[in-house]
């Protein structure tokens, strides 16, 4: 890629939506069902060319979002993971040394060339130096995703995933890129994007993200779904499914979420155990089906145990909430 | 609507949001984008620009609603067009014998009258929402209005009342209906008091005055700190824990002081046919354990609570923390740390360690902790002491502390009080203080953190 080339703005392919309604619709063309708070929320993204933050339990479809943003709008999804220990040279960019240090080696007789005739080394070594560019172009520029996304000739989406596993500073490091989308490379100059890529960063809040990220970025809070949502999330993914007995898995499901568990069930499971229904054909769920499909739901021994325990005698109220007043669930999206 | 809205961003701020600057002017733009007509997209507009913690979200709301309430005044019903001369008389012998106030009441919820706005002024001057300015108030503020109008009474006025009617003669459908529509205005009445109060927190908390800023805060000593200012230190804890667990990364990231690494030098330069170009180091490890003992009497306790909390706060820079705390004996509480901020921590203990007058013994405390738990203490240990040294003319039992601290990797003691105070009256500082390797002065919140940073550079 040529850096010249970015003064003439390549046509935008991509589609932008007119009203949330649009966005919306969009979403469910690509198996997504979003709520209206969802849809909005992303169509002011759009719009305010902000980024977007998304938290919420693990599973509940929050890097799903982005990739079905990026499919609804024929952009191409950039992915970031985020991991302790990430750095600039794994998400921005870095010399390909090893490259360069081949091409100079192949070159090496055209260097003689072009060396040729000098005096004196200093004269040599000016000579050389008209002739750096090569070895610093974009050629010899390993692109990492930040950067991939900057430089990309039609906008993206740039999904920035499990922020919160990064570390603080290379979180101070991501303000710069997110608020003026322009990284410096020493030896080419200031890079900056041609469009501004769709940003989705994505927190499970194993960590408090700082203020300064936080002002930067529109807010979503996606939980776990309602129990219509996630009726119609099972319809759609797993149609093969008969829908009384979806019925009976889906409140199955929201009513284990109510119990004070280690690891709540997401949508992800229940899709996984609605797919396991089916493979194994069940008609109806007994207490056999139970047994050997629960594993799929639950991942901790103790969960597990306290599930069955709770089949087996269910309390009186049909709901097991004693113990989890301080949790408040808020189901919206 | 603009004005509207701003007052709607100072009452989040002050009820404990963190909203910055450019957050309300994204709010701004948002709703100019959005518009104002659908009701759902203009509060998603504000949600998304201004809360950013899920944990606000519930705070969030409860604003908006009474902000941008659709304001539905709740509907009353009359009854009054509806009942016969006949009935309305025997309605009038039924409440005959009640008193004037009830009467009145009674009378009210048969018309479906609400409130007027004089009226719930005069509540409102009676229990003194007038000076409320936090929504957490709100709920009291109703009850205690509702007190007010004797509701408790007209509940009960109401049961009796069907019977009365029914021996004067009006059939059962009838007065059964008939209450059944005065409860139903009653539930109305207080809808309407808890849009009221609501209304008027809200106007109150916009017109409060700026609280003294967190930063003035720090820098205040512990002993002339407010419960007021205690909640306001609570919420910055975390901000300056935040800070101080920047620099720390930065301070391990540039610390290149780690030993050599032979194993990993020899492989990392085995391309370079073992010319040991490249040198490894091992990761600088900084981690420190830690036993603290805090004094957690009357005198002591705010500092005691802020430096557990900063500790609680730091505690993935920390590889263990032993919490004791002591008044006059010594307990182990890190258990009560566990799933409980700092300050419900320390509330926990105190509830089991009453305070009395002057009954602070650390001679006992010392001797209690090294009857029990010397173990904790080995070469790898940091012991921090959090007290004023003050006694009560009790043994000070320097033997143990010395004992104790020679275990230990390094003693630290923080002291609140200045170093000329230390000989003075009870306290046997000066006594301790050869046996510690630092003692610190932490007074504010500010040296308390520039201490714990001192004490994490190795």
């Amino acid at each position: 890629m040529n850096l010249k080339r970015q003064k003439t703005k390549p046509v935008d392919k991509t589609i932008r939506f007119s009203s949330p309604g649009d966005l919306r619709a969009a979403l469910g063309e690509q198996n997504y069902i979003a709520g209206d708070e969802i849809a909005t929320i992303m169509y002011l993204s759009q719009q305010l060319g902000k980024p977007l933050l998304t938290e919420g339990p693990a599973g509940v479809g929050k890097t799903e979002l982005a990739k079905a943003i990026a499919s609804a709008t024929c952009r191409e999804l950039i992915r970031l993971q985020c991991y302790e220990g990430l750095d600039e040279t794994k998400a921005l960019y870095e010399w390909e040394y090893a490259k360069q240090l081949l091409y100079t080696q192949l070159l090496r007789e055209k260097l003689h060339e072009t060396l040729a005739g000098t005096e004196s080394l200093s004269a040599a070594a000016d000579r050389l130096e008209n002739e750096e560019e090569v070895f610093f172009s974009m050629r010899f520029l390993l692109q990492r995703p930040l950067l991939k996304a900057i430089l990309s000739e039609q906008p993206t989406v740039l999904l920035i995933d499990e922020i919160d596993r990064a570390d603080a500073e290379f979180e101070a490091f991501l303000l710069e890129v997110l608020s003026d989308f322009q990284v410096s490379v020493p030896e080419l100059g200031t890079l900056s994007a041609i469009y501004r890529p769709l940003v989705v960063l994505t927190s499970n809040n194993t960590r408090e993200l700082s203020e300064a990220l936080k002002r930067r970025c529109l807010y979503l809070f996606i939980d776990y779904p309602s129990i219509e949502q996630e009726m119609a999330v099972v319809r759609l993914k797993v149609p093969e499914l008969s829908p009384k007995l979806a019925m009976q898995a889906v409140e199955m499901v929201q009513s284990l979420r109510t119990m004070d568990l280690r690891k709540s069930p997401s949508i992800s499971e229940t899709l996984d155990w609605a797919k396991a229904l089916v493979a194994l054909n069940a008609t109806k769920l007994d207490k056999s089906t139970l047994n050997t499909t629960m594993s799929v739901l639950l991942k901790h021994e103790n969960d597990l145990q306290r599930a069955k325990r709770w089949i087996e005698n269910p309390p009186v109220s049909g709901f097991p909430t004693d113990e989890d007043d301080w949790r408040t669930t808020r189901t919206r999206n | 609507m603009e004005e509207r809205i701003a007052r709607f961003i100072t009452a989040l701020r002050s009820s404990g949001l963190r909203i910055s600057l450019s957050e309300s002017t994204d709010a701004f733009k948002a709703v100019e984008e959005m518009g104002v007509k659908n009701r759902e997209i203009f509060r998603l507009s504000l949600q998304t620009t201004l809360v950013k913690e899920a944990e606000n979200l519930p705070t969030f709301d409860e604003l908006f609603s009474i902000f941008f309430g659709n304001s539905d005044v709740p509907t009353f019903m009359s009854a009054a067009d509806d009942i016969t001369p006949e009935e309305a008389q025997q309605f009038a012998k039924g409440i005959e014998q009640l008193n004037d106030q009830l009467r009145r009441m009674l009378e009210r919820l048969l018309k479906g009258e609400m409130l007027s706005q004089q009226e719930l002024e005069r509540l409102s001057k009676m229990i003194g929402l007038n000076q409320m300015d936090d929504m957490r108030y709100r709920d009291w503020m109703v009850q205690r209005m509702k007190r007010a109008l004797h509701f408790k009474e007209v509940q009960e006025a109401l049961r009796m009342l069907e019977e009365t009617l029914q021996q004067l003669g009006m059939n059962k459908e009838r007065s059964q209906r008939l209450v059944q529509l005065m409860q139903a205005n009653q539930r109305a009445l207080v809808e309407q008091l808890r849009q009221f109060s609501g209304q008027r927190i809200a106007e109150n908390m916009t017109n409060k005055r700026k609280e003294v800023s967190a930063d003035a805060l720090i820098n205040r000593p512990f002993n002339t700190l407010s419960d007021k200012d205690m909640e306001i230190l609570r919420k910055e804890v975390q901000h300056l824990a935040s800070i101080l667990r920047t620099r720390i990364a930065l301070r391990m990231k540039k610390a290149r002081s780690g030993s050599l690494d032979a194993k990993s030098t020899i492989r990392a330069n085995l391309k370079h046919g073992n010319v040991p170009i490249q040198l490894k180091h091992r990761e600088h490890s900084l981690k420190p354990k830690l036993v603290v003992i805090c004094d957690v009497s009357t005198s002591m306790r705010y500092c005691s609570e802020l430096m557990l909390s900063l500790l609680y706060h730091l505690q993935d820079q920390i590889s263990k923390t032993m919490a004791f705390a002591f008044i006059d004996h010594l307990e182990f509480i890190s258990p009560d740390f566990t799933n409980k901020d700092a300050r419900q921590a320390v509330s926990h203990v105190l509830e089991r360690m009453p305070s009395g007058y002057y009954n602070t013994d650390l001679g006992k405390s010392l001797q209690d902790f090294h009857r029990n738990y010397l173990e904790v203490i080995d070469g790898r240990t940091t012991l921090i002491v959090v007290g004023d040294g003050r006694n009560n003319y009790n043994d000070p039992q320097l033997d143990i502390f010395r004992k104790v601290t020679r275990r230990c990797r390094r003693a630290i003691w923080i002291n609140p009080e200045a170093s000329a105070l230390w000989n003075s009256g009870d306290s046997d500082m000066l006594r301790y203080s050869p046996n510690c390797d630092v003692i610190l002065t932490a007074n504010t919140l500010a040296q308390l953190t520039s201490a714990l940073d001192r004490l994490l550079i190795h």
